[in-house]
């Protein structure tokens, strides 16, 4: 089977993008759907609205909340009233999903002009950078988020908590590894770019 | 581009179209255009030779180099770093 091209192995991952893209539109409403609830339910509960025991999560059931994994600090009996860790929580879920929705979206369009055959495209080294510079902005957002959970948790939910440990793991590493990549792969496009328009320009 | 092509000078010279030099150096219209209107990047010497040949002329006809402002530019900070 042809990598480029009609019918190519480009044609059917660029297929598959096009899903990716709808169902994370969809998990883009659902997200907002839940952001907007929740501010909602946080506002009514603080006004003494709604029943106190809607605040439960589950029956009772304790959720445990690990900072940035490895052994961090654990927190359990997470409550639906505790903002500083559902809010950073929904934020970071938020710029995941937006992020992985603009990432799709910009390799659906380097697919697509894999599939018409031609690679060598000034926009598909724009649409790399698109690529490194979200997944730079992703990583960065979850940092502070994260940064911003820990200090909500320090200051505002448990006195008991007397340090909290941030760290960034091999996953997060690999992460920073891929960026780099793209960082080059973006620019062996440009150039690859340009040498084709000259190649084109050659008489 | 300081390069310029004078392609439309010696075909006047020569009372040749463009069509009919695009048949006998065996080049496309639509490139040959690209040439004569400057928008080209570089020329083969195949292609160089076979219009030097057709048009009975040295390459330096067909080519001419005209200072760009940005040459004039470069020049000069040229100088200076010396």
């Amino acid at each position: 089977m042809k990598a480029l091209g009609k019918g190519s192995i480009a044609a059917i991952v660029e297929a598959g993008l096009g899903i990716a893209r709808v169902v994370l539109w969809a998990l883009i409403g659902l997200w907002a759907a839940a952001f907007v609830a929740y501010l909602a339910f946080v506002v009514l509960m603080g006004a003494g609205a709604l029943d106190p025991s809607l605040a439960e999560l589950g029956n009772g059931e304790s959720l445990r909340v690990r900072i940035l994994g490895g052994d961090g600090a654990a927190i359990e009996n997470v409550r639906w009233t505790d903002w500083h860790l559902i809010l950073p929580a929904l934020l970071i879920a938020g710029v995941g999903i937006g992020g992985a929705l603009i990432i799709v979206t910009q390799l659906r369009l380097m697919f697509l002009s894999f599939r018409s055959g031609e690679p060598f495209r000034r926009e598909n080294a724009n649409h790399l950078r698109v690529i490194w510079i979200t997944m730079v902005v992703i990583e960065l957002s979850r940092y502070v988020l994260m940064g911003l959970t820990a200090a909500l948790l320090y200051h505002v939910r448990d006195p008991s908590v007397t340090a909290i440990s941030l760290s960034i793991d091999g996953e997060r590493l690999s992460t920073w590894g891929s960026i780099l990549i793209l960082i080059v792969l973006a620019e062996v496009f440009r150039e690859g770019a340009r040498l084709k328009e000259e190649q084109e320009l050659t008489i | 581009m300081a390069i310029r092509v004078t392609l439309d000078r010696i075909l006047l010279d020569r009372r040749m179209s463009l069509t009919d030099l695009s048949e006998r150096v065996g080049v496309t219209l639509a490139n040959l255009s690209i040439l004569k209107t400057g928008k080209a990047k570089a020329i083969r010497f195949s292609t160089l030779n076979a219009l030097c040949r057709v048009l009975e002329c040295q390459p330096g006809e067909l080519l001419s180099y005209e200072p760009s402002e940005s040459d004039v530019v470069e020049e000069a900070a040229d100088k200076a770093a010396e």
